[in-house]
């Protein structure tokens, strides 16, 4: 192997690949990344066994070539050199990469390419096309109310299904859920459903900032990967196998009250709240009163930290139907209103004790349900 | 003068240590027993038997005179854990009876039952209770004292003992306390006493006879304080003690291991006692802490922050489980103590979940196990993860946690079950004696059934609903 590139496209590819590099792992390969030219491209490739992330930059390519380097000590190594032609050269008996830039050389000591995961790869299935932004977005709106903790595996996963010309995203960690419509710019041939986990949707979010063209989405027939394809950079992720919960009996169907708010005016009262929420037990409290002939409906919110101090904010509010009191957990609410696009957002309430649905103004596409906090008014 | 309508009791241990080695090797019944180490060792008594008080020896004489006293006494080193653990279930005992309740050191406890006699009776059948719950459930014996305030509980405690009750009627605090030896009045110690002996005053009804502006310049704030006892009045309230702000369980093991499974099972068990505090106490802590020794004594303490309050036994043990795993990859070493600790302490606002959640299984689950246990005891029903830390027959004793689950040791059947929900064993419990049996059997429809509801010979089977 013997190629030459540009030391700051290397570092990039390095920088994106890196995401997917186990970082605990019993397979101590899966820490290498995997170099190996492709006709006039350098390929680098790095998995962790959940999510594969290949990235391909052009390169002036002299002898073909493959190997697996240390990922950390490369991406080190390569960020410290400046910006000019790197020169990459294997001598195949020792498997030491040889690497040249400027005045500055440095060898790492590689291990075979053969022993690497194959990275698998995905020809036909359920495939589709979207655009980067809608799915940046619906990623940005649910993956997030995942659960983190492993109990129920299902759960640490976005439930998605496709249908026609619509993708719907949804994620509960059975404290909230989060469910958003994005539309595909290429229909399914078939109905698909599939449990992505929310690591490697959020890995996807963060390469789908550069992206401009549509995102190609393939899943292979066994329903057992799904192939994300962007400019130069591929992502395949295992899916979740298990049944999701039927979250749509989670959504409430009706409310007895609604406020409608400005989302920045919510949210900075939100912030101010959790100052003192984070310091107690985390609990906001939000009471909506209805506006009377002349004074505007208000929200009212509160948080206390025992023996530290409290505070409240007042915030106006369309209100509509009688007054409610509701309380959440400080995260969940700055979570979400952290999320929305819209000027304006809606709560819905019924009870203090059952969920609230929060949803922005003039969006459809989009709900969330937080499950309230039982507190003594 | 003092009918304000109060009702304290003052519950006194009798002999703590020594009845609570008594109550463990019943040889020791109606013998003089001493706590506190070898005669030949430095050091004082810690506590006597009444037998050994007949021959003069009492709390804080030095040891080798208790021994000149009373050779033939048997004298135990004594350990301070297992009284500490007769204490906690004394307190979890007085605590069933009030929350209006005063630990005033490790055997002894203030309750104000004001209030309560609509509930429970006149105040000295609630007294009665107690002492015969003292007797079942830890097997010794306690002094009670009923009265207008903390003082005349106290007072009439001392006079009730041993194994007494003494009720000093509102209106009858005077003259009760008149004719008692000064010496008996809180806050008059020996020295006091020496000085009131010499201004002509020995009983209580001198003390209040005196001027009180003689007491106060001569003893300042004090004299004041005993000239108003004296006279029966005492205006202190039962002040239950500021909440915790943390809960902690730690173990030391007998012997240094890394046994992945071991470990994970004692911070199984732990995880369970410190839940369990926290539900009897209505509160779910924030941060959950890991404590491990190496066995080359080197201690580290992880944390975790979680995102919202807990108080699931399964909650505690995955994050500390996933701390012991951190700390494992770091040092691999054996250990010699586990312990966890939870603190961000709330005791408002649990979060609600849909009802398939996980937490939801977990807190209908955890209700069941407490309610189980409040009735049979914390090892009448166990996780099939921590059957390990059983002692069966046979079983070398170095693997068993030091001094942690007490008492007679239990030894678990455990039976593998085709479809435990929620991730259970169906387990049994048979004691150290080998004759009881209880196989408790959580059913998929979320009743719990006690003895298969067929066993024989074991009386009404109880029923645990959800």
């Amino acid at each position: 192997m013997k190629l030459s590139c540009d030391q700051e496209k290397l570092s990039k590819g390095l920088g994106i690949v890196g995401r997917a590099v186990a970082t605990r792992t019993t397979l101590p390969i899966t820490n290498n990344v995997l170099l190996a030219t492709e006709q006039s491209r350098l390929k680098l490739a790095a998995t962790n066994l959940e999510i594969a992330i290949s990235y391909w930059l052009g390169a002036k390519v002299e002898e073909e070539g493959a190997i697996t380097i240390p990922a950390r000590l490369l991406t080190d190594f390569i960020n410290a050199l400046p910006n000019e032609r790197i020169d990459i050269s294997l001598s195949p008996r020792t498997r030491t990469l040889e690497l040249k830039c400027a005045r500055f050389e440095g060898r790492i000591n590689g291990v075979e390419a053969e022993e690497f995961p194959p990275i698998p790869t995905i020809g036909d299935g359920v495939a589709t096309k979207i655009e980067p932004e809608a799915l940046r977005l619906a990623i940005a709106q649910v993956a997030f109310a995942a659960a983190t903790e492993e109990t129920r595996p299902v759960l640490t996963g976005v439930k998605a299904e496709f249908d026609g010309d619509t993708l719907t995203l949804a994620a509960a960690d059975g404290f909230r859920l989060a469910v958003h419509q994005a539309p595909l710019a290429t229909p399914v041939a078939e109905r698909t459903e599939v449990i992505i986990p929310a690591r490697a949707l959020s890995e996807l979010g963060r390469l789908l900032t550069e992206q401009e063209e549509p995102v190609e989405i393939t899943i292979n027939p066994q329903r057992s990967q799904v192939l994300f394809r962007l400019k130069d950079v591929e992502m395949v992720s295992q899916l979740i196998q298990g049944a999701f919960p039927n979250y749509n009996q989670l959504i409430p169907q009706s409310y007895s009250t609604r406020a409608e708010m400005s989302l920045s005016d919510l949210a900075k009262a939100a912030r101010t709240a959790s100052i003192f929420a984070r310091e107690g037990s985390a609990i906001v409290r939000l009471q909506i009163m209805p506006g009377e002939e002349t004074a505007p409906g208000r929200v009212v919110l509160s948080a206390r930290a025992e023996e530290v101090g409290d505070n409240v904010g007042e915030i106006d509010a369309l209100v509509e139907g009688e007054e409610s009191k509701i309380a959440f957990n400080s995260k969940y609410l700055s979570d979400v209103l952290a999320v929305l696009r819209q000027d304006r957002v809606a709560l819905e309430t019924t009870s203090p004790s059952s969920p609230g649905v929060i949803r922005p103004v003039g969006a459809e596409n989009y709900i969330h349900v937080v499950m309230p906090m039982f507190v003594q008014w | 003068m003092c009918d304000n309508g109060q009702n304290i009791l003052h519950v006194d241990l009798d002999a703590f240590f020594v009845s609570v080695e008594q109550a463990l090797d019943p040889q020791l019944m109606g013998k003089p027993v001493v706590v506190g180490g070898r005669p030949g060792l430095r050091g004082v008594v810690a506590s006597a038997s009444y037998e050994a008080r007949a021959y003069g020896i009492h709390a804080g004489m030095p040891l080798a005179r208790a021994h000149r006293f009373c050779p033939h006494a048997i004298f135990l080193k004594g350990s301070f854990p297992r009284y500490q653990h007769a204490s906690e279930r004394f307190i979890i005992i007085l605590g069933d009876f009030t929350p209006e309740l005063e630990p005033a050191g490790i055997d002894e406890a203030y309750l104000d039952l004001t209030g309560f006699e609509s509930l429970y009776g006149p105040a000295w059948e609630t007294a009665l209770r107690i002492k015969q719950r003292i007797k079942e459930e830890i097997g010794i014996t306690a002094s009670i004292g009923i009265g207008s305030s903390k003082l005349m509980a106290k007072v009439a405690s001392q006079l009730a003992k041993p194994d007494g009750v003494l009720e000093v009627a509102p209106g009858e605090e005077r003259p009760f306390l008149a004719p008692l030896p000064v010496g008996m009045l809180p806050c008059v110690g020996p020295k006091t006493e020496r000085v009131l002996k010499g201004m002509g005053v020995t009983t209580i009804g001198g003390l209040a006879d005196l001027p009180a502006s003689l007491l106060k310049g001569r003893f300042g704030l004090l004299g004041e304080m005993i000239h108003r006892y004296a006279r029966g009045i005492d205006e202190r309230e039962v002040e239950p003690p500021p909440a915790a702000k943390s809960i902690g369980r730690e173990t030391t093991f007998i012997q240094d291991t890394l046994d992945r499974p071991f470990l994970g099972a004692m911070l199984h068990y732990l995880s369970e006692r410190v839940g369990a505090e926290l539900r009897r106490d209505g509160r779910r802590a924030r941060h959950i802490t890991l404590k491990l020794r190496y066995a080359d004594f080197d201690t580290i303490t992880r944390s975790r922050t979680l995102r919202q309050a807990t108080d699931a036994d399964r909650v505690i043990f995955d994050a500390a489980l996933e701390l012991m795993e951190r700390c494992l990859c770091h040092k691999r070493q054996k250990v010699r103590l586990v312990g966890i600790g939870v603190s961000g302490l709330v005791d408002e606002g649990s979060q609600l979940s849909f009802l398939d959640s996980p937490a939801e299984r977990w807190r209908r689950l955890d209700t069941v196990i407490d309610r189980i246990r409040s009735r049979y005891g914390f090892t009448a029903i166990h996780r099939g993860r921590t059957l390990l830390l059983q002692i069966l027959p046979g079983t070398p004793l170095s693997l068993a946690p030091a001094g942690e689950l007490g008492g007679p040791l239990p030894v678990a059947l455990a039976r593998q079950a085709g479809d435990a929900p929620l991730g259970y064993h169906h387990v049994g419990e048979v004691s150290w004696y080998g004759h009881q049996g209880t196989l408790i059997e959580l059913g998929n429809d979320g009743k719990t059934t006690i003895n298969g509801g067929a066993e024989q010979g074991y009386g009404a089977t109880p029923q645990v609903g959800i």
